[in-house]
């Protein structure tokens, strides 16, 4: 659907975007992903023919979109929806006609279809100046998918909604979109709305694509110190692979020795990671199938998202994720010690 | 105190008989001052929204051109558009010097810089996102400033009412490229110069009070519309 080459685009800003390859597939939903400036909405801007840029190769539906010219007619292919729903100042029936007056077409119902696909049929002859956030966005979506587009471009599009109206509006994209077999392109910052839509990832910082691939590749096996650090691995640790025995290698990490399942090699300089997740910890020693057990004491304990980020100190720093519930049991509080385990799989080697 | 008094009864018998001359200066001022509005509309309305909504070298010092453009002194206005409409001048060729053409160009040249201002104030009051996104939707360059143009035209019709009232109650341009001549150019605002200057204030004061009744009128029209608008909203 979308085919990019050698795009190196630098604004009056400063900032320069560099991308040397991005393919998009028909159909797939492409998330991309990246903190605040990292390049995502201008990179999207680019893909929407919104942002001037002179790439090597820049094909949309196998139609060049390098041209200044036709881009009206490209456009009209795809829809855009930004972060913020912006309406018009109209009822939401022709605030969801609008793309199709601008194609000067007639609506044959596929606008009635579009108001009980986004369930907001009930609002058709409201003023869009009376809905609520979440029917605001309705209602975007429903205006950008009247015309069927083959492309849908969305720019961090749930950010301002509540958890529970973001959830349902992902489903019912979700679905739409794989019902329609529309290409989804997607950049946001939240890792969950990612993992949740996305077929591939593509995660960027500083205006460079550090890696893409299958979502659960790159939230298990981060490819760089930076996508490691962006997906929420706590714990990233120097380390030299000291020996290896079939794919299991011990790792030297201080005065400690950590076994890991990796490709790398004896002698390999390596970044250990391990997700907060991954991480067990307990009062007592326990006797479990995870290769790595190491005694150590509670440093910090401090809220995370929905558990609690738990720092230890075993000789190196070690982070977990425990539940409220596991804290309460166990009464975990900074001095304690405890005994932290991971399994050989679930820790992961970049190479220095 | 007698004397104005005389112009006060003189002035509402002088409307309320129907004094041809007087209405026929009326018809000539609203005529002159309602198309030069429409052409500054036509003009300033779309070059302040793609002034405000395009990116382009040199926007700031375009919008500073407008905004100076805005406070242009009536007389100097007149006296550019006398040079320039005057027989060896570059649109001598028009023949418009003294004419009601001629008055109209002189008021568009006041009143275009006018609504172009207020009009890109307006524009520049929507996120410009809002525009990025109808040509996301699919609209054409045009469409999509339309769009834009609808949901600022509260702001646009202030812009209207603004150009209106700069050229209805001016004086100094007129009187230079129209000439006050009698039954041709003679408009409210030059009639009312005239006859003070002669001493016929109470034929003075009726025109005044004519003028400021249009004036008010016209306002009024416009302001109700803007704020059934607003109350719509």
């Amino acid at each position: 659907m979308i085919k990019l080459r050698d795009l190196a685009l630098n604004l009056p800003s400063g900032f320069a975007l560099k991308i040397d390859s991005l393919d998009i597939k028909e159909g797939e939903v492409f998330a991309v992903i990246g903190p605040n400036g990292a390049g995502k909405t201008t990179l999207l801007n680019v893909l929407g023919l919104l942002q001037e840029a002179k790439p090597g190769l820049f094909e949309i539906a196998g139609r060049n979109a390098i041209p200044s010219s036709g881009r009206t007619a490209l456009r009209r292919s795809m829809a855009y929806l930004f972060s913020r729903p912006y309406l018009v100042n109209d009822t939401v029936y022709n605030n969801i006609a609008l793309p199709l007056k601008f194609r000067g077409e007639k609506d044959s119902g596929q606008v009635a279809g579009m108001l009980e696909t986004f369930k907001i049929a009930h609002l058709r002859d409201r003023s869009a100046n009376q809905l609520s956030h979440g029917e605001r966005h309705r209602v975007s979506l429903a205006r950008a998918f009247v015309t069927r587009p083959r492309l849908v471009l969305l720019d961090e599009p749930f950010s301002s909604l509540d958890a529970r109206v973001k959830e349902t509006i992902i489903g019912d994209l979700g679905r739409i979109t794989r019902a329609a077999k529309t290409t989804l392109v997607l950049v946001t910052q939240d890792q969950e709305e990612a993992l949740a839509l996305a077929d591939t990832l593509a995660v960027i910082k500083e205006g460079g694509l550090l890696q893409r691939g299958e979502p659960q590749e790159i939230f298990s096996r981060p490819a760089s110190k930076e996508v490691a650090d962006f997906m929420g691995v706590e714990t990233i640790l120097n380390g030299e692979v000291a020996a290896k025995s079939d794919n299991l290698c011990s790792v030297r990490v201080g005065a400690s020795t950590l076994e890991v399942i990796s490709g790398c090699d004896k002698g390999d300089k390596v970044l250990l990671c391990v997700r907060p997740e991954a991480v067990s910890v307990s009062k007592a020693a326990e006797a479990n199938s995870m290769r790595n057990h190491f005694r150590g004491r509670i440093v910090s304990v401090e809220p995370w998202r929905l558990e609690y980020r738990i720092a230890m100190d075993c000789g190196f720093d070690l982070i977990a994720a425990v539940t409220k519930r596991s804290l309460d049991e166990m009464g975990l509080k900074p001095g304690d010690e405890v005994f932290a385990s991971f399994k050989a799989t679930a820790a992961h080697l970049i190479r220095r | 105190m007698g004397f104005i008094l005389d112009g006060l009864i003189k002035g509402f018998s002088l409307i309320v008989n129907g004094d041809a001359e007087v209405y026929s200066i009326v018809r000539l001022s609203l005529s002159v001052s309602i198309f030069a509005t429409a052409v500054s509309v036509a003009i300033g309305v779309p070059l302040g929204a793609l002034i405000a909504i395009k990116k382009f070298p040199l926007k700031k010092i375009a919008i500073s051109l407008v905004n100076t453009g805005m406070g242009l002194p009536p007389v100097v206005v007149g006296l550019m558009a006398m040079l320039l409409l005057s027989r060896n001048g570059p649109l001598g060729f028009l023949g418009w010097l003294y004419t009601p053409a001629g008055m109209v160009l002189a008021q568009v040249i006041i009143a275009t810089p006018v609504v172009t201002g207020l009009s890109l104030s307006a524009m520049q009051s929507l996120d410009r996102k809002f525009y990025l996104q109808m040509l996301t939707l699919g609209a054409g360059q045009w469409q999509a400033l339309w769009v834009c143009l609808k949901e600022v035209k509260l702001s646009i019709l202030a812009a209207v009412i603004a150009g209106f009232g700069s050229i209805i109650s001016e004086v100094g341009a007129v009187m230079i490229v129209g000439g006050n001549i009698r039954h041709q150019t003679r408009v409210l605002t030059t009639a009312t110069v005239m006859e003070t200057h002669m001493g016929n204030f109470d034929t003075a004061i009726a025109l005044g009070l004519i003028l400021l009744s249009l004036t008010f009128l016209i306002n009024m029209a416009l302001t109700f519309i803007q704020q059934q608008k607003a109350r719509a909203e």
